[in-house]
């Protein structure tokens, strides 16, 4: 895809109109794949896949035709996954500030960190390894209860991965290492409160020119953006469920290790968790009821679940497909799991793709065998409709050290 | 190596020749370092005559047997073998199921820093010093941080619990049978050799360069290092001086008592093995250097990101390297990750490749850690079995702890700590469904009464 240099105000629009004008779109047919749609039409045996003009055109045509036909030999085709709650791109290492992009101290509502993403962090390529073609990136915060603003990008590792921005607003409630969570809660009711009773008062003229703080909240209260919370303790979550119906808000809550304990009461106030199907240690007070087992009790209680990952999200998303696979092993059925890091993500976060259906990205990706198992690895993978390679630096790095040469290691390159 | 601190040992020298003077009297009662103060109290649980039969059995020595039979007798493994004839109390049929030995975790923390992770519980490091030889993890242990009965779920049954990496030298480490107890002691496994904690790299200088002090670089690592070491030999021939004329019938001077030393000393009289923090391979080979340089055996590198650039350095030293599998890039020495480190580092002649956690969620499968490695490199021209990787998580692992002759193994007169698994342990659908340590069933995953629960959790709403 040619690379787009546009700020990144105008990406959206540039990126729209990339799409349909991009020279070298090449059609490609997958066929004789074992297709898991992440829809309802559930495993399809023996499907093709048509990719046009980065979108799925097709599925099971009467005829296959394409610029290039892939023969899966009946290997399993899934969506790309869809990582959440890291910041792929915003960080290169750890414990380098300088490479750091993701939280500021003052970071509010407004706060946008996709200004910084980095389509070239050594990261991506890492990441597409697991079959991640997509990334809601979230910043993880500073002093104030509002981290900021999550977006949506693609890991194609071009300039134009932003694909959309303001798709949350994230927000930490919780145990605090100073002062009473009742203060946070009570910052969020607040700054909702004052925002709804200004916008009554304000006439049409004042409106014109809002900030992108009061745009923000104008579409968290018309429950257009979600209010993406990290809470753990069940009576917390209680809180916010009173909350979401006060506000008539879009309420997601991340975090959520003791969610297990209000399952019914999420699934019926339709407020969807994010959740680790990795943590099963009472890590504070606020987590006693982490269990492997959790993720499978959401979703049999009818809560939707989404998968993330505990701990350094984002150097490790690429194992996202590994804790699903866990989950399954503790209870979560099988399509369960992949919706939750597929179709699940797309449809809380607004993103056109996560699932194998007519009219989706095209990302797309190829497996030798079960995607869930260390058995597995991706054979081929499409991000819009363009195949990527899953070779990282880690893979220079291990040929440079595993071939034999008479001169130093350096000359391998 | 002894001419290298020739000044110092004539300081010593000058010392004993005036004690030498004044020592030709009585003899005092000899004084004696009682070198294990704080004793195992550890018990093996009831066991009963147990008799696994038609597993698919991973010895943990590299040997992979289908159908076969484990017989566990008085706590011990009396025999591993195809259609075994004993009269056991206890006969499991392991039909369709894999058999190991339990899993070996060498790097730990588990007790030191427990769940919950609130602040009166952070007691993993004693940051006050760049060199804190003189403390002890095991008086940091809470044997009831739930953490221990996770990793148990996971097939866990002996594991090194380290103190933390921000010193030079960190403190001694200890090893522990996964059983519930309360009292650290109850765990202790007994006859195991003590470990020290030694960190190259980032972390001390970190720490100690913020506060001011060295080191505040690499190279201030290293000085560390060796005035420690210089330190250690003075005090050791200080006490080996004082034994020997005691022996001779003098009666000598008691030397000063410095448990800091006496750990150093530990290491250099080949008592106290060493398990040294440090990620990249210029380090590593400097710290092999190190240890040739005072005479003392570099023991295992933990973490080691880059042991797969020198691998024959490690398997040529005889030193064992604990790795993640794909840990990386939350810190700069970090960032040279490779998936395939275990592998290769194992793929040379005498290596000891070690799959270790360093966390109490990646404790809890170390199994799937190992797996992960094994496709992985499989996946990039090696061929590694099932029978082969096991060993990364037992049998390695348990020679790095010096108590390879007690466990790690399904041998016979080995210690029963075995793990029947539901399938192979290399999958993410892996799930240990019975643990026993010495013999004695610890965990059942169907079974309530071998499921135990914190302390800490009991009553919790």
């Amino acid at each position: 895809m040619t690379k787009l240099t546009h700020s990144f105000s105008l990406s959206l629009v540039a990126a729209g109109l990339l799409a349909s004008t991009t020279v070298d779109a090449q059609s490609i047919a997958i066929i004789n794949a074992t297709v898991h749609t992440s829809t309802e039409q559930g495993i399809l045996q023996g499907a093709s896949i048509i990719m046009d003009e980065g979108k799925i055109t097709a599925i099971n045509p009467e005829k296959v035709a394409a610029d290039t036909i892939i023969d899966a030999k009946g290997q399993i085709v899934t969506a790309g996954f869809i990582g959440t709650m890291n910041q792929l791109g915003l960080v290169e290492v750890g414990a380098v500030a300088g490479s750091r992009d993701g939280g500021d101290d003052k970071a509010g509502i407004d706060f946008d960190p996709s200004l910084a993403f980095n389509a070239h962090s050594s990261l991506i390529p890492y990441a597409r390894k697991g079959g991640i073609t997509r990334d809601v990136i979230t910043p993880h915060g500073g002093d104030s209860i509002f981290a900021g603003l999550a977006s949506v990008v693609d890991l194609s590792g071009e300039f134009d991965s932003v694909k959309q921005t303001q798709v949350a607003l994230v927000v930490h409630l919780g145990e605090k290492s100073k002062g009473s969570r009742a203060m946070s809660l009570k910052n969020l009711v607040d700054k909702l409160t004052a925002h709804q009773q200004n916008s009554n008062k304000k006439d049409k003229k004042d409106a014109a020119s809002p900030s992108t703080e009061e745009t923000v909240l104008t579409k968290v209260l018309a429950g257009e953006m979600p209010l993406l919370v990290t809470a753990s303790r069940a009576s917390d979550i209680i809180e916010l469920i009173k909350l979401k119906q006060q506000f008539s808000l879009n309420l997601v809550i991340a975090g959520a290790q003791d969610a297990v304990v209000v399952k019914e009461q999420l699934a019926q106030a339709n407020v969807p968790v994010i959740v680790s199907a990795m943590e099963s240690l009472p890590g504070s007070f606020d987590s006693l009821h982490a269990s492997l087992d959790n993720a499978g009790k959401l979703e049999k209680a009818g809560v939707k679940v989404l998968l993330s990952i505990a701990g350094d999200a984002s150097h490790n998303v690429y194992q996202l497909r590994f804790d699903a696979g866990n989950a399954v092993s503790y209870g979560m059925t099988q399509e369960g799991a992949l919706k939750a890091i597929t179709a699940n993500v797309a449809d809380v976060f607004g993103i056109n793709a996560g699932s194998v259906a007519v009219g989706k990205a095209a990302d797309l990706v190829i497996w030798n065998d079960d995607p869930f198992d260390f058995t597995s690895h991706v054979t081929k993978m499409f991000i819009n409709g363009e195949e990527v390679s899953t070779e990282a630096r880690q893979d220079k790095l291990r040929k440079r050290y595993t071939t034999d040469s008479e001169m130093p290691r350096a000359y391998t390159k | 190596m002894m001419q290298k601190f020739a000044p110092s040992l004539l300081v010593v020298a000058l010392g004993v020749a005036l004690a030498g003077c004044q020592d030709n009297g009585p003899q005092d009662e000899k004084v004696t370092i009682n070198k294990n103060p704080y004793p195992s109290t550890y018990k093996a649980l009831k066991s009963t005559t147990t008799l696994i039969t038609n597993a698919t059995v991973l010895t943990g020595t590299g040997e992979r047997l289908e159908e076969a039979d484990v017989l566990l007798v008085d706590g011990k493994v009396q025999q591993v073998g195809k259609d075994l004839t004993a009269q056991a109390e206890l006969t499991i049929d392991a039909q369709g199921k894999w058999v190991t030995p339990g899993l070996i975790d060498v790097h730990s923390h588990l007790g030191a820093y427990p769940s919950p992770s609130v602040e009166s519980h952070q007691d993993g490091n004693e940051m006050t010093s760049p060199n804190t030889a003189e403390v002890w993890v095991e008086h940091s242990i809470w044997p009831q941080d739930p953490g221990f009965n996770r990793a148990r779920e996971g097939g866990i049954t002996s594991l090194q619990i380290l103190p933390g990496s921000a010193n030079l030298f960190g403190g001694r480490g200890v090893t522990l049978k996964n059983v519930p107890a309360h009292t650290m002691q109850g765990m202790k496994f007994p006859d195991a050799p003590y470990g020290l904690k030694m960190a190259c790299g980032e972390n001390p200088k970190r720490v100690y360069g913020r506060k001011g002090v060295l080191p505040s670089t690499r190279m201030g690592n290293m000085a560390g290092y060796r005035t420690a070491w210089i330190g250690a030999a003075e005090y050791k021939r200080e006490w080996d001086k004082y034994d020997a004329d005691y022996a001779a019938g003098k009666n000598p001077e008691v030397p000063h008592r410095d448990i800091k030393y006496d750990t150093l000393r530990g290491v250099l009289e080949g008592e106290v093995m060493i398990h040294n923090h440090c990620y990249k391979a210029e380090e590593m080979a400097m710290m092999i250097d190190l240890s040739k340089e005072f005479g003392y055996h570099a023991g295992t590198f933990h973490h080691g990101i880059e042991a797969y650039k020198i691998a024959d350095l490690l398997a040529d030293n005889g030193s064992c390297a604990a790795l993640w599998p794909d840990w990386w890039g939350f810190k700069m020495e970090a960032y040279d990750m490779v998936q395939e480190n275990v592998a290769i580092v194992d793929a040379v002649k005498n290596s000891c490749a070690i799959v270790h956690s360093d966390s109490d969620t990646t404790i809890q499968r170390l199994n799937q850690e190992a797996g992960k490695v094994m496709y992985r490199a499989n996946d990039n021209g090696f061929n590694i079995s099932e029978q082969h990787a096991i060993k990364w998580i037992t049998s390695n692992a348990a020679k790095a702890l010096g108590i390879a002759d007690k466990t790690g193994s399904l041998e016979a007169g080995k210690q029963g700590d075995v793990v029947i698994w539901n399938q192979s342990p290399f999958s993410v659908y892996a799930k240990a469904e019975q643990v026993f340590v010495d013999g004695a069933k610890v965990y059942d995953r169907y079974d309530d009464t071998f499921q135990a629960q914190s302390d800490f959790m009991l009553g919790q709403k």
